[in-house]
């Protein structure tokens, strides 16, 4: 698999598992004000894109080289 | 199925049985496909599925059948890497290439230092892996470039950091004053319009811009590979920071405690504080390097040496082996050689640490690098380029700079997955104080530690992004990853400064931890210049005769005692002629044929060999030997012809230093091949109790053996030749110099002069380094212990403290400065031994004026 391809894999990946946290955060903040709720979910969206990046990334190259 | 390929050297195959034999080992591997071997070039093509089947274990299998894959070894300088996150990526991203055996990474010195095995995997391979990360790499040059190069990159690192402060620093004061203009009650003299939300955001925007954007470009370029290291968390730090001051002035009442709290103080002292960091970092971090660059600087530039009749000067790595170089007062010697005419002193201390200088007469040995005092000689270059000592001694700092102890493995470890688990800290923290503690235990009162700046009504977001935030900041991998390479750097540098030379940290940290040191007798704790005492004649011969014969049997030994007995033969005026035929017997004596003549000269081990009967000296020999003599029995045609002793001399050094580390609380103990009563009668000279005697060149592997059994570290002292076996089976291995062909001593530690004093420096120097170590890993790893939780508001609950971004990007870069600046102060520890004789010498020198 070429470097092109590994990287739009991994960013399905990583992406895909940091929506689904954001969203989660999102969906149990309901009774918080709008501010905190969507002020959150951009933070742990951001946060699980950084930790799970340098997870995702060399897991997948390993697994197609 | 796609097999991958590969060539690997192959050495030892001679015929086309072995290449039969390597490729049957190959074949027989699960996963390799095809295997062709070729006897000419030495090499095996392989075609595997790399599934299956490593470079590796094709290695172990052409070894197993009795050959060799010679790895090669390669150095690289890699630049970018910024804490001990980035060293683990590049060491795990090269390793996994096929073909690569081994690699270090060091930050300290930006090196990385790949075994590999020829063929599997090449250079530019190894450099697309790195590239890919986002590192820079290129070959390592000599060590002048690479200096030149390092101190180039480091000149330029703190011209930027320097032109960022300049920006940051006046900006970030300006904010800090702009905000906390009513808190500091400085109303009359900082104007209205400096705390003015868009006033603050004009002047924070350049700081976090131009000061800042080095660490969002690294930090995407690493990211984007699946690389984390520092600059992501600094990036995370400055941009939530700026992002949450800005909600704050376009949205006031978004929650992050409203206008009076925009945040724009901690964007920009945040950025300004890192900054700080790394200027200081850039300040300090080549100063450990500098005992590489003070030996560099001992190297001549230029040489006169005499050709065709005529003096001229040239360039000192234009001289050749056996050009005849002359050497002015106050010169530097060029390169080693010997000296053929003239008489001067040496000032040698630059090379062996010794104070005092060395007298120079023809024949004697000088060293390139060293300065010649007062006299001019004449001398023939013997060591030119990178054999000379002192191109040596610097390649052999280098490594051991370039080397991991074994303790860094733990500091290796947590630091590379360091950046990670902060971030998933960060969220944790997040989640804790978003879900659970803002309601609990928040109060608007609250106010960051050691500021009255206050939070006012700051919402639940806000306080829980402010708490993950700081996490982030107050991290510092950067610490752990300098603690140990830069105290090795700096140990190594200051025992060359001190004539001793450790070939890796692993010696530096074993040294450190001895319990036992033996030493060799002859030629270590000796002169190794014995002289003949006594010839006693037992037969017909005469005394001269028995020394004659003796010493033309012993002619071709180059064993002390006989080197001895031919010197003691030649000052009596006897004839030494050649001798027909000469065995050694190891660790016996010799025999030797001399006109029809069958000469046997050795110790008591081979007389009881040959059967010959030499009860009726026995007490004549005991009374010599236990005087210390070496008694040698000879044999003439079967018939016991004589005595020699020879007794050898005890250094000045010895029994200093056998006392100062009977001090210490090491076991000391001497081994020889000696008999009992004289390597007793010398040991009690030197103060040791210990003694191993008539033991076996072979055999004194073994006795370290035992040694080590009884589970303590030990360290084995030798000549570095002879005692080869028992300083490789010696936890640390001390090589006493013996001339000046360092590189080439078996040995963990290499001490450039004989002086035994240097075993207990190097120890000290062993001791002081890995106390630094400790001390950089304790604050390291204690720092971010105890800050880390702090700054999550552990403490907030009970004490109320917070800790502000800013004064977690403080706390942050001090960590990392506060680790160099430890180190460097290695610089100024002096061995006791140096301290002592320095001392004496002060005194004899007070004595003398009196």
């Amino acid at each position: 698999m070429n470097e092109h391809k590994i990287s739009a894999v991994s960013a399905f990946w990583y992406t895909g598992i940091s929506l689904t946290l954001a969203l989660a955060f999102f969906l149990v903040t309901s009774g918080y004000d709008r501010i905190a709720r969507f002020g959150g979910t951009v933070w742990v969206f951001i946060l699980s894109m950084i930790i799970t990046m340098p997870i995702i990334i060399p897991w997948i190259k390993k697994k197609y080289n | 199925m796609e097999y991958s390929s590969t060539t690997l050297p192959v050495q030892g195959m001679i015929c086309a049985s072995c290449v039969a034999h390597v490729e049957k080992a190959l074949k027989n591997l699960a996963g390799v496909e095809e295997a062709k071997v070729n006897l000419m070039s030495g090499k095996a093509a392989v075609d595997y599925n790399p599934d299956k089947v490593g470079i590796t274990d094709m290695v172990k299998a052409i070894e197993a059948v009795g050959f060799q894959v010679p790895p090669d070894e390669l150095s690289f300088k890699v630049t970018g890497m910024s804490c001990a996150a980035c060293v683990s990526k590049v060491e795990k991203t090269i390793k996994a290439l096929a073909g690569v055996s081994g690699v270090v990474v060091n930050l300290a010195t930006d090196s990385a230092i790949v075994n590999l095995y020829p063929g599997a995997v090449d250079k530019i391979a190894i450099k697309k892996a790195v590239e890919g990360l986002g590192y820079s790499i290129e070959d390592r040059g000599n060590a002048q470039s690479e200096l030149d190069r390092e101190r180039q990159a480091r000149e330029d690192e703190i011209k930027k950091q320097k032109r960022n402060m300049w920006l940051t620093w006046p900006l970030g004061l300006i904010t800090m004053a702009g905000t906390m203009r009513e808190m500091l009650g400085m109303e009359n003299m900082i104007p209205a319009w400096m705390a003015n939300n868009f006033f603050l955001w004009a002047v924070t925007t350049p700081v976090v811009i131009a000061g800042g954007w080095q660490f969002f470009v690294k930090s995407w370029q690493g990211l984007k590979r699946g690389v984390t290291d520092m600059n992501l968390l600094y990036a995370t730090g400055i941009g939530a920071s700026y992002f949450i001051a800005v909600i704050n002035t376009v949205w006031p009442d978004a929650g992050f405690g409203g206008p009076q709290a925009t945040f724009y103080e901690s964007a920009a002292l945040l950025t300004a504080f890192i900054v700080l960091g790394r200027y200081l970092e850039a300040l300090t971090r080549g100063r450990t390097s500098e005992a590489i660059r003070k030996l560099m600087s001992l190297q001549s530039k230029v040489a006169r040496v005499l050709r065709d009749g005529q003096e001229i000067e040239i360039p000192a790595e234009e001289v050749e082996i056996s050009d005849l170089v002359t050497v002015r007062p106050g010169e530097s010697i060029p390169v080693d050689g010997r000296v053929i005419e003239g008489y001067s002193s040496v000032d040698e201390s630059m090379i062996t640490g010794e104070s005092i200088p060395v007298e120079k007469r023809e024949g004697d040995q000088v060293i390139g690098g060293t300065i010649n005092k007062n006299g001019a000689f004449k001398f023939e270059a013997t060591k030119v380029g990178k054999d000379t000592a002192l191109a040596q001694i610097i390649q052999l700092v280098e490594n051991a700079q370039g080397s991991k102890a074994p303790i860094q493995k733990i500091a290796d470890v947590v630091a590379g997955n360091f950046i990670l688990a902060v971030h998933l800290l960060a969220l944790v923290v997040f989640g804790f104080w978003f879900f659970i503690g803002y309601n609990i235990w928040f109060t608007p009162d609250s106010t960051f530690l050691l500021s009255t700046s206050s939070l006012g009504s700051i919402g639940v977001f806000g306080f829980s992004m402010l708490m993950s935030l700081t996490v982030l900041v107050i991290s510092c991998p950067c610490a752990v990853g300098l603690a140990t390479p830069s105290a090795i750097m700096a140990g190594s540098g200051k025992a060359a400064e001190n004539g001793i030379l450790f070939k890796g940290a692993e010696a530096i940290e074993i040294s450190s931890r001895l319990k036992t040191i033996v030493f060799d007798k002859t030629g270590t704790l000796t002169k190794g210049e014995p002289s003949v005492t006594d010839v006693i004649a037992t037969g017909s011969l005469s005394g001269d005769e028995v020394l004659r014969l003796a010493a033309l049997a012993e002619k071709n030994s180059e064993h002390p005692l006989g080197e001895a007995i031919v010197r003691g033969a030649e000052e009596k005026g006897l004839a030494v002629q050649a001798v027909g035929s000469f065995n050694a017997i190891p660790g016996h004596g010799i025999e030797a044929n001399f006109e029809d003549k069958t000469i046997l000269l050795g110790n008591r081990r081979l007389m009881k060999q040959r059967n010959i009967d030499i009860d009726s000296y026995v007490k004549q020999v005991e009374d010599l030997e236990s005087q210390g003599k070496t008694v040698m029995f000879m044999v003439v045609d079967d018939q016991f012809a004589g005595l020699i002793a020879v007794a050898d001399t005890l250094k000045e050094s010895s029994v200093e230093a056998v006392q100062r580390l009977k001090e210490m609380g090491i076991k000391v103990g001497m081994i020889t091949g000696d008999n009992r009563r004289t390597a007793e009668a010398i040991a009690r000279q030197a103060g040791i109790a210990y003694v191993m005697a008539e033991v076996l060149p072979e055999d004194k592997a073994n006795e370290v053996i035992k040694l080590q059994k009884q589970g303590d570290k030990v360290a084995m002292v030798g000549d570095g030749i002879n005692d080869a076996p028992a300083l490789a089976q010696a936890d640390v291995g001390i090589a006493i110099g013996s001339g000046t062909d360092v590189a080439k001593e078996t040995g963990d530690i290499i001490l450039i002069k004989g002086d035994l004093r240097d075993v207990v420096s190097a120890i000290e120097v062993g001791k002081a380094t890995m106390d630094k170590v400790r001390q950089n890993l304790w604050w390291a790893f204690g720092y971010n212990t105890l800050g880390i939780p702090i700054a999550a508001g552990l403490l907030y609950p009970f004490t109320g403290w917070i800790v502000s971004p800013q004064l977690a990007a403080l706390f942050m870069a001090l960590s990392s400065f506060s680790v160099t600046m430890n180190t460097l102060m290695l610089k100024g520890f002096e061995p006791s031994m140096k301290k002592h004789q320095e001392h004496k010498a002060a005194n004899q020198m007070h004595e003398v004026a009196a």
